[in-house]
């Protein structure tokens, strides 16, 4: 154990001076924003329900991971979406990572504009990087994701892990 | 990445970071190491927790891209299966040669095609995997990976960048060649020339799709696509390469070739699993290739 907590903290500090290494992701992955309001998923999907809508998109802290995303693969609207389930994808770095969705339920609206700009979901996760709306089918599934402090130190524990 | 040992602080540190074994999840036990030989003499490697990897070894036979498609695609709904049930305790790797094709990523743009996508002159797939257009034929060795990256590190910039590493290896301990990494170009490099392309999908941290190393490809169907839409560089291959630096033209004598291109292969192809169970710590485990192409499998 006594190893492991050296080793870290070298890696840390071996971190800090990275400028050799350019291929590490970004430190800003340590100061990702967490908006209260919100709920998360542990595959990095957040959730805002306002009235009869479900608002999705992917965290600060996922498109931080991801690195600029080139291209984006959503589904049409009247489609239906599961919880855990794939519903579309994002692509960055020459790789393509699945979008689960944190809820079950009717796709209401889809984000047109992420197929010209996808950058969106870089710039701005939470607001103009939505990427699709949906009626839920059973809002009780609300309630198994996580709060914002939750999810922040979710994160936290999963970064120090790797 | 995590190297704890003292000896590290007085390295120069590589480019390359070493995988620690922290934040393993999987309590394997420690398998037999023959594989990681280097493990004993680099002091950088720390011993870890060897994670099994199924092997399914093909790489003398030339495979159609929509069967290895098949598998991979199967293997990864069964994986995701155990995955779910915390039950996921190897990884996969299929290796192979295709039958000509020309595939397209997620994003790839028509523009970088120097034909009519709709009468292509090879079989052409659109799969889901990232990355732009590119062709596999016979003579390139493709390493199809199904990681769970929850056993190695959740970041696909360090995946992408283990992959080249492999490659990188491959090229310069056995074969003298001089490859890098082109920063914002996703590949391998030797020169100006890109030897190894890198396309991967990952769903729920399990990756598949992956490199293709080209060792003697015939390299003339790649004029007829912009490869990965870079417009300046251009493709070459581990036998071009060599040809060059023994000052041989890169078209004498090819119908002579052919048994020094099986050479070529088998030397390209154990380097390259000897390189990927130490860039990923794991030990392979050789499967019968008939369970790929079972019915039931």
């Amino acid at each position: 154990m006594a190893l492991r907590i050296w080793a870290s903290s070298t890696a840390n500090a071996l971190r800090l001076s990275s400028a050799t290494r350019p291929h590490f992701s970004p430190l800003s992955r340590c100061f990702s924003s967490v908006l209260d309001g919100l709920k998360y998923a542990n595959s990095h999907e957040w959730v805002k329900h306002e009235g009869s809508v479900a608002t999705i998109g992917i965290t600060d802290h996922a498109q931080d991971h991801l690195g600029e995303v080139v291209f984006v693969d959503l589904p049409d609207t009247g489609g239906s979406v599961a919880k855990a389930t794939g519903f579309g994808a994002v692509e960055s770095v020459k790789a393509t990572s699945d979008i689960n969705s944190p809820i079950s339920g009717e796709i209401v609206e889809v984000n047109t504009k992420l197929s010209d700009t996808p950058g969106l979901i870089n710039s701005s996760p939470y607001e103009d990087g939505w990427m699709i709306k949906v009626k839920p089918s059973n809002p009780s599934e609300l309630e198994s994701l996580m709060g914002a402090k939750e999810y922040t130190k979710f994160c936290e524990e999963e970064d120090a892990a790797h | 990445m995590i190297v704890a040992s003292y000896s590290c602080l007085s390295y120069l540190i590589p480019p390359w970071p070493i995988r620690s074994n922290s934040g393993r999840r999987n309590t394997s036990r420690r398998a037999a190491v023959s594989q990681i030989t280097s493990a004993e003499s680099n002091p950088l490697v720390q011993q870890t927790n060897i994670r099994r990897c199924n092997c399914y070894d093909m790489y003398k036979e030339v495979i159609p891209f929509s069967e290895a498609w098949s598998w991979q695609k199967s293997i990864v709904e069964k994986r995701k299966t155990l995955i779910d049930i915390n039950e996921d305790c190897s990884d996969t790797l299929i290796v192979l040669q295709h039958q000509p094709v020309y595939t397209l990523g997620t994003a790839s743009s028509e523009n970088n095609l120097n034909f009519d996508i709709k009468d292509p002159p090879l079989p052409l797939y659109q799969t889901e995997r990232g990355g732009e257009v590119t062709y596999h034929g016979p003579g390139q060795l493709l390493l199809y990976p199904i990681m769970n990256l929850r056993f190695q590190k959740m970041d696909l910039h360090w995946y992408m960048r283990a992959l080249e590493e492999v490659v990188i290896r491959v090229l310069s301990s056995t074969f003298s060649l001089k490859a890098s990494r082109v920063d914002g170009l996703t590949g391998v490099w030797v020169g100006d020339k890109k030897l190894a392309a890198i396309g991967i999908r990952v769903s729920k941290w399990l990756t598949y799709h992956g490199l293709a190393l080209n060792v003697s490809t015939d390299l003339s169907p790649f004029s007829r696509i912009i490869p990965c839409g870079i417009k300046d560089r251009g493709v070459g291959s581990i036998k071009e390469l060599l040809r060059e630096s023994n000052g041989l033209s890169s078209t004498s004598g090819y119908h002579d070739d052919n048994d020094d291109d099986g050479k070529l292969i088998d030397i390209a192809h154990e380097s390259l699993l000897k390189e990927f169970c130490e860039v990923f710590q794991l030990e392979l485990c050789h499967q019968s290739v008939s369970i790929l192409r079972s019915p039931d499998k």
